[in-house]
């Protein structure tokens, strides 16, 4: 298992978000973390980089015991990559710059063969011409898909995405999860926070519908998309399904 | 009996006022220079978490904003220095007493533009930092100040106008600075008019290029 949670729990002051997450993710296992607008799907997929501390439960990611003190969190970070819903690219440095700062800077990689890297990266996510290029000049699935370079810079053994395609316009949506799909089929772990049941039913080996901050269903998307068993999951389904553009800019 | 302005007079006194301009950017440039560092620590210091580092940092931007600084100066000059004579039988000369009484305002103004600046960049900007592996310096010294930095150019470039028109008050703690050597020129050739005109024209030829080349910078960031 490359990710165990047991009876996570979070807390912002006296609100308790998360009220006892536990989950296995395998290597090379997607997973799709669907539910409405509040559910702690979020701040759960925060919690797994430490993003947001953790107030009580286990969580064990790539070996390290995220609730012990001890561990060197920027170690553990630079194992997972993290796609966010508004990107976060650096704005003052160019598209090449955003790619190549964390090996040079965290890994020490020389800054050649970081460059060389980053362009592969950015031929990988169809941007190979914008290396120069300052975020500020690239359209929203331009910038998704370097942040997604980005990550992919570290070489992570898991990638966190955080609504990846929420920010998006809906034209632009199917640019980031193509490259997504694409990583997919290479076998990256992914956890996948989002609101495009078309995704997960297509490319997730496994949904989870959080509610309330708990788990209340985990399936495979065949199952959780046309044979829901809980009355929750069949409602949440209901109301995104119909088509009524439900988009939660939050989870 | 006209109006019998004379400007030869007022030339006449052009060294001596040169030299009181010397002094005035010296004071203005050395008190900025240490103005800007300790505007910069203290302004780190009310964005940090340790209250007593904030709570320190707070009563000196509170106490400098809150005082003019001509009293800072006499305080300092006369106040201090009589402390320190008694105390140690030695004091702060006049000019170092305006260049740490500069750095002293400045460095308050300086650190609420530094708090604001890095206050003003997004959360976002800092966990993408923290998710890829950067310490918590590596992410503050590679992207959280480049960028509050640019955002502080246009008020770090007016403060710096507003420190350089300041030292003008040095004049009443005996800094010969350009206000103090033109009252020297005026007390001999009482061409109070004129030598007082080519003072403000000295100051304005010392902060005008400060405020072009700001435009300048201004302009050039806002291609990024």
């Amino acid at each position: 298992m490359i990710i165990t949670v047991e009876n996570l729990h979070k807390k912002f002051g006296s609100l308790e978000v998360l009220r006892g997450i536990s989950c296995k993710v395998k290597e090379r296992e997607v997973v799709c973390m669907i539910g409405p607008s509040g559910s702690g799907k979020s701040t759960f997929l925060r919690c797994l980089n430490l993003l947001e501390s953790i107030t009580s439960g286990k969580v064990i990611v790539n070996g390290h015991d995220l609730a012990d003190p001890k561990t060197d969190i920027n170690k553990v970070r630079a194992e997972l990559g993290m796609v966010f819903q508004q990107f976060n690219l650096f704005p003052h440095m160019t598209v090449l710059q955003n790619v190549t700062m964390a090996p040079i800077k965290v890994l020490g990689t020389p800054k050649r063969k970081a460059a060389e890297k980053a362009l592969q990266l950015l031929d990988k996510v169809g941007l190979g011409d914008k290396a120069d290029v300052y975020p500020s000049k690239l359209s929203g699935g331009q910038m998704q898909r370097v942040a997604i370079a980005r990550a992919l810079a570290m070489n992570p053994k898991i990638m966190l995405f955080d609504e990846p395609t929420s920010a998006l316009d809906p034209e632009l949506v199917g640019e980031v999860l193509a490259v997504m799909q694409d990583l997919a089929r290479e076998g990256m772990t992914m956890m996948v926070v989002t609101h495009e049941m078309g995704f997960a039913r297509e490319v997730a080996d496994r949904v989870i519908f959080i509610d309330q901050g708990v788990i209340v269903e985990e399936d495979t998307p065949a199952n959780i998309f046309s044979n829901p068993r809980h009355k929750r999951t069949r409602t949440f389904l209901g109301k995104i399904i119909k088509g009524d553009g439900v988009q939660g800019q939050s989870g | 009996m006209g109006l019998d302005l004379n400007w030869g007079l007022a030339i006449n006194a052009l060294p001596l006022l040169l030299e009181g301009m010397k002094l005035t950017i010296i004071i203005a440039v050395v008190g900025l220079f240490f103005g800007f560092f300790l505007g910069a620590a203290a302004g780190l210091a009310r964005t940090s978490k340790n209250k007593i580092l904030s709570g320190i940092a707070t009563i000196y931007v509170e106490a400098i904003r809150g005082t003019p600084i001509l009293v800072q100066a006499l305080y300092l000059y006369f106040g201090v220095n009589q402390v320190l004579i008694y105390a140690l039988g030695w004091k702060i000369e006049s000019v170092p007493a305006g260049i740490l009484a500069i750095a002293i305002n400045s460095g308050a103004y300086i650190s609420e533009i530094v708090r604001g600046a890095i206050q003003s960049i997004e959360k976002g900007q800092v966990e993408a930092g923290r998710s890829l592996g950067l310490s918590s310096f590596k992410t503050f010294y590679y992207i959280v100040w480049p960028q509050a930095f640019k955002r502080m150019i246009p008020s770090l470039g007016n403060q710096f106008i507003i420190s350089l028109k300041d030292t003008s008050l040095f004049a009443f703690i005996a800094v010969g600075e350009l206000v103090r050597q033109g009252q020297i020129a005026i007390a001999v050739t009482f061409a109070a008019f004129e030598i007082y005109t080519v003072i403000a024209a000295l100051y304005l030829l010392m902060t005008l290029p400060i405020s072009i080349v700001l435009r300048h910078i201004e302009r050039r960031l806002d291609v990024n």
